[in-house]
């Protein structure tokens, strides 16, 4: 199945995903506005995200963003982890 | 006291003022040149797009080329910009980080105030506002975008000189329903220009902004190595490639 949705974070920038699941999630692009440092580091987000449970919580999700962000030192500017998490929730039907 | 090298106004496809600045930052990360403010405009006109962007949704690409107008995908964030070449005056800053305020709110806080100073030149009153904009009554009249790589910031930034609405809706992917009166007038609430508060030409409006960008700073008036011009050739091969613009 696919499911997008797009988010503004307030005080941010605009997040949107596309995202292609079963009951794990397989593939997820993530658009939009922001900045992030380094830039190369959303393919990691986006890598980090597949093979999970397609039914995590927004909890559970932002939880694997955040600690991949600490462990890299990936900085995120107008977006966090839980707008993302937020994003796809609303994206996976 | 760092010695800046400053490039006078040039004019570049988007091909190459996107490899430009790219070709600039590796050889300042590597030594090889000064700490650099240039200042370009776009010719032929472009689009440009953030780094995680969708080519496909933000830009009609087929309009684009329709009106020889180019599209590239920036190496920074943000949004999609539409870089008219009678329109606007595009800088960019590259220097190691320790040249700027500590932390990126602040160093765009640092970058955007050269532009409220340039600004202010001209007799127009800005201010910055987080996370990347300058703003004068409420509306937006400079963007800006950063990224930072192996030690080394780049900021690259517009400011509006004249705004053509309509052609800037024949090329961001907005739907016709969606182009009405209402629509025009929306962006003209939330997006200003020089020409709209003030009588300062073009020219002026560079010689202010040259000035406040250099204000303070020992530099000189320099151009691209060869080395640099080599390697801005090669890059922009990739900046005009369907793989990089449509990879999103």
């Amino acid at each position: 199945m696919h499911g997008d949705a797009k988010l503004k974070v307030p005080g941010g920038k605009l997040v949107a995903v596309k995202v292609t699941y079963s009951r794990k999630i397989e593939g997820i692009q993530i658009l939009g506005d922001f900045f992030i440092h380094p830039e190369e580091s959303l393919a990691q987000i986006e890598e980090c995200l597949v093979g999970m449970d397609s039914g995590a919580s927004s909890d559970e999700i932002a939880k694997r963003i955040d600690s991949l962000a600490r462990e890299r030192g990936i900085q995120m500017i107008g977006i966090t982890p839980e707008a993302i998490a937020q994003v796809m929730r609303m994206a996976i039907k | 006291m760092t010695q800046w090298r400053v490039i006078e106004l040039e004019e570049h496809d988007a091909y190459i003022n996107m490899a430009v600045d790219e070709a600039i930052l590796e050889n300042v990360r590597d030594g090889k040149a000064s700490p650099t403010i240039r200042f370009y405009r776009w010719h032929p006109s472009a689009v440009s797009i953030g780094r995680f962007q969708s080519m496909q949704e933000e830009v009609r690409v087929g309009a684009c080329r329709d009106l020889g107008v180019g599209y590239v995908r920036r190496i920074t964030g943000g949004g999609a910009v539409y870089h008219d070449y009678d329109g606007e005056l595009t800088y960019s800053i590259i220097g190691k980080e320790g040249l700027f305020s500590s932390g990126i709110h602040d160093s765009y806080r640092q970058i955007c105030g050269y532009v409220v100073n340039g600004l202010k030149r001209i007799g127009i009153e800005s201010q910055f506002v987080p996370i990347n904009d300058v703003i004068t009554n409420g509306k937006k009249i400079s963007g800006n975008a950063q990224t930072r790589r192996e030690g080394v910031l780049l900021q690259h930034g517009t400011i509006l000189y004249k705004l053509d609405i309509s052609r800037m809706f024949l090329l961001l992917n907005v739907s016709k329903e969606k182009v009405s009166d209402k629509m025009v007038k929306s962006v003209e609430e939330r997006v200003t220009s020089v020409c709209a508060l003030s009588a300062a030409t073009f020219a002026e409006l560079y010689a202010s902004m040259f000035k406040s960008f250099t204000d303070g700073k020992e530099f000189s008036i320099g151009k691209l190595s060869q080395d640099e011009m080599h390697r801005a050739q090669e890059l922009s091969k990739r900046y005009s490639s369907d793989e990089w613009n449509l990879s999103r």
